[in-house]
């Protein structure tokens, strides 16, 4: 290589960093997701709900008069890179507001000079720690405390299973789940007699499963998304653990599926109503939620077919209509003003669950949206609803 | 055996015609480029800024490891360990004790080079795919650490509101003057590199570099040479790691986990291992990269790939070796002389 040749690479890549400028007559929401690595499952789906809503929001006329742009960028599901994408959305993009995925950290990483630029963030996973920064983050993920309450309640009125084990990752909504897992026990009258971990990346949980058999537990308490349940829920039928009842999370419809053709009806899972619904409307009995859900559930299966997961994908759907929703309330797209209408919005039934924002209150889902699901013939069925 | 650090180009010109002679005119082409690069970045702004205060930290963090892994030829996989160390040593004395961030950041070098020594000693023992091992082994067992030892690490919640670099009442709180302190940073580390590199200290780590027995036969001793050079890295990589916490204010466990290992490596290749420069022109190189290609969407992992193929193919010995090429081959030698 002469100097000639690095003076003409020196050219080339300074020109690649000149963005040309343009008016753009365009709103643009950014979205820092991890589409690769251990996010990529849920923040996938939390796109496809994203690009479904703002599909349907530009079809009526857009916001303001102005077309809704999506700007969405991988993390890599990790936090240095969710602070680069951070910053590339807010200074090339432009971008008013946030509606990004699920991973924690990531979001976590960003919220300090997001808060410090006063845009809202509506965000599919818990809210940042400091308090200034909560201000500016709403969370449409339901609280860890009803996906254990619902499995808790199931335990204590249909069963005679009082001694649970859990196993669990710890991951931020994991380490806050198991927290209550273990506080909530005694409210429904049952004992944690096992408290096992597990990494995303285990192959098998069979040392696991012994210990919490060992301990007398009737079922296992099993916190975390992902296909770990799939191995989990063959360890269990490997291991002639007949009576084993496995609860599972809130998980991707294909990968409880698979777990409950390995265990039947043993294996069970809190599921939200639109993810047992998709092929019946009719089991959900709130006419406003079920026309909520039919909204959502028509386009999404048009685009991409009938079996498609609900769970993530409608919750991603009500934040961005209620995001457009507090926009068009505040007549502007000015951080504080959509921040705060968004406050102002009131109890707002989704497809995905119903939220309740307001200035005290950033965690949108006040309510327990879970039913006790089951797999049934290759289908998802509510085994006991006691919302 | 040939090492990384005897292999590595010298600015020794033989024989180069005119004022700077080609190897000049090649290097002086890179320093515009990387100053322009720089200048670019700073007078455009942005989120570029971000990726280099990125890029400066990680520099920081491969020099260090350029020390152990250049000049002395041995293999740690486990760095990322002296990061965390510091990354949270900054956060628990910063968030918790109150400290001034400086002096957290030199209470966190002290003890990662207090760990480095006590977990240094035995393991620099090994060789070879063993000491990799073993280096990997350390890397893994801190990020279980950072991820397990909630009550110290916050688990995967992570540290948040970690003050940002100052001195007394002033705060580096301007992106762009937080890029000109990493870069200041980096510059005084580089400096540190060269002038021990070419001390008689830095000449004994090269001697290990290239033989063991050989080194040992000169009167060189090993066990504490290899030990000073993993302390130093480790003394390196810690001072990345506070740089992360009180630049991004936020750490995680997964901010030193297995990729911290993986971009590094690639940095310190991209550059050219064993060469003082190699490891920043690395970080910097390897940093804007993916920038460059992003707008290729969900391909830009293959695109990036590719472009780190092409340049280890066509730069097998590091970008800062390029300057080399320039050079007037040595004669060669005929046969009987």
């Amino acid at each position: 290589m002469t100097s000639r040749h690095v003076l003409v690479l020196a050219a080339a890549l300074a020109a690649t960093f000149v963005v040309p400028a343009a008016a753009q007559d365009t709103i643009k929401i950014g979205s820092s997701l991890g589409l690769t690595g251990y996010g990529s499952i849920t923040d996938g789906h939390w796109r496809e709900g994203l690009e479904l809503a703002i599909e349907a929001v530009n079809a009526k006329g857009g916001v303001l008069g102005k077309t809704l742009q999506l700007v969405h960028e991988d993390n890599k599901s990790i936090p240095q890179q969710a602070v680069v994408v951070y910053r590339k959305m807010m200074s090339e993009d432009k971008v008013v507001a946030f509606d990004s995925g699920c991973i924690s950290a990531g979001n976590f990483a960003a919220a300090s000079f997001v808060t410090r630029a006063k845009l809202p963030m509506m965000l599919c996973s818990i809210l940042p720690q400091q308090a200034e920064e909560q201000k500016w983050a709403f969370s449409f993920l339901p609280p860890p405390k009803f996906e254990v309450d619902s499995r808790y309640e199931y335990l204590k009125s249909k069963t005679d299973i009082r001694k649970v084990g859990i196993l669990g990752d710890p991951s931020p909504y994991g380490s806050l789940m198991r927290k209550f897992a273990i506080d909530d026990a005694k409210e429904f009258g049952i004992e944690v007699v096992a408290n096992e971990s597990y990494q995303q990346e285990d192959a098998d949980f069979s040392v696991q499963m012994g210990r919490i058999n060992a301990a007398g537990a009737g079922a296992v308490i099993m916190i975390g998304q992902g296909n770990a349940v799939i191995t989990v829920a063959k360890n269990i039928k490997s291991l002639g653990l007949d009576k084993m009842l496995l609860l599972g999370s809130v998980n991707e419809r294909d990968l409880l599926v698979e777990a409950g053709q390995v265990l039947g009806e043993r294996y069970l899972f809190p599921s939200p109503i639109i993810q047992v619904a998709i092929d019946d409307l009719g089991l959900i009995t709130d006419p406003k939620a079920r026309a909520a859900a039919e909204a959502f559930i028509t386009p999404l299966k048009a685009k991409h077919g009938g079996k498609v997961d609900t769970s993530m994908s409608s919750r991603a759907w009500d934040s961005l209509l209620m995001l457009t929703q507090a926009m068009q309330a505040a007549k502007t797209t000015e951080g504080t003003a959509v921040r705060d209408a968004v406050e102002k919005i009131g109890p707002y039934v989704g497809a995905g669950a119903s939220y309740d924002f307001s200035p005290t209150q950033h965690v949108g889902i006040t309510r327990n949206p879970y039913v006790i699901a089951y797999v049934k013939d290759g289908k998802l069925a509510i085994k006991h609803d006691g919302r | 055996m040939t090492s990384h650090a005897s292999t590595s180009t010298s600015p020794v010109r033989r024989g180069a015609p005119g004022w700077l002679g080609r190897t000049g005119y090649v290097g002086l082409g890179g320093a515009v480029l990387i100053a322009l690069l720089f200048g670019f970045v700073f007078v455009k702004g942005g989120y570029l800024l971000t990726v280099m205060q990125l890029a400066m930290i990680y520099g920081v963090f491969c020099v260090g490891l350029n020390f152990f892994m250049g000049y002395t030829g041995q293999a740690s996989f486990g760095q990322n360990a002296f990061a965390a160390i510091g990354g949270y040593g900054s956060a628990i004395l910063c968030v918790e004790y109150g400290l001034p961030p400086v002096l957290a950041l030199l209470v966190a070098m002290a003890i990662a080079g207090v760990a480095a020594v006590v977990v240094g000693w035995p393991t620099l023992r090994l060789r070879g795919h063993y000491l990799a091992m073993a280096t990997f082994a350390l890397g893994l067992i801190t990020y279980d650490v950072s991820v397990q030892w909630e009550s110290l690490t916050k688990g995967y919640m992570g540290y948040a509101g970690i003050p940002p670099l100052g001195i007394g009442p002033f705060e580096v709180e301007d992106e762009r003057a937080k890029l000109v302190c990493l870069m200041v940073i980096l510059v005084f580390g580089l400096w540190v590199s060269g002038r021990l590199r070419n001390s008689r200290f830095g000449r004994a780590l090269r001697a290990i570099s290239t033989s063991e027995p050989g080194a040992a036969a000169l009167g060189i001793r090993i066990p504490y040479y290899k030990l000073a050079a993993f302390v130093i890295a480790a003394l390196y990589a810690s001072v990345a790691g506070s740089l992360f916490a009180h630049v991004v204010g936020f750490i995680s466990p997964e901010v030193f986990g297995l990729q911290m290992v993986v971009v590094t490596f690639t940095m310190l290749y991209v550059g050219g291992i064993g060469t003082v420069l190699g490891p920043a022109i690395g970080a910097i190189v390897a940093s804007l990269l993916p920038e460059i290609v992003r707008s290729t969407g969900r391909f830009q992992d293959i695109a990036y790939a590719l472009l780190l193929l092409g340049l280890l193919v066509y730069a097998p010995k590091g970008l800062s070796a390029l300057s080399g090429l320039g050079r007037p081959r040595a004669a060669e030698p005929k046969p009987g002389s």
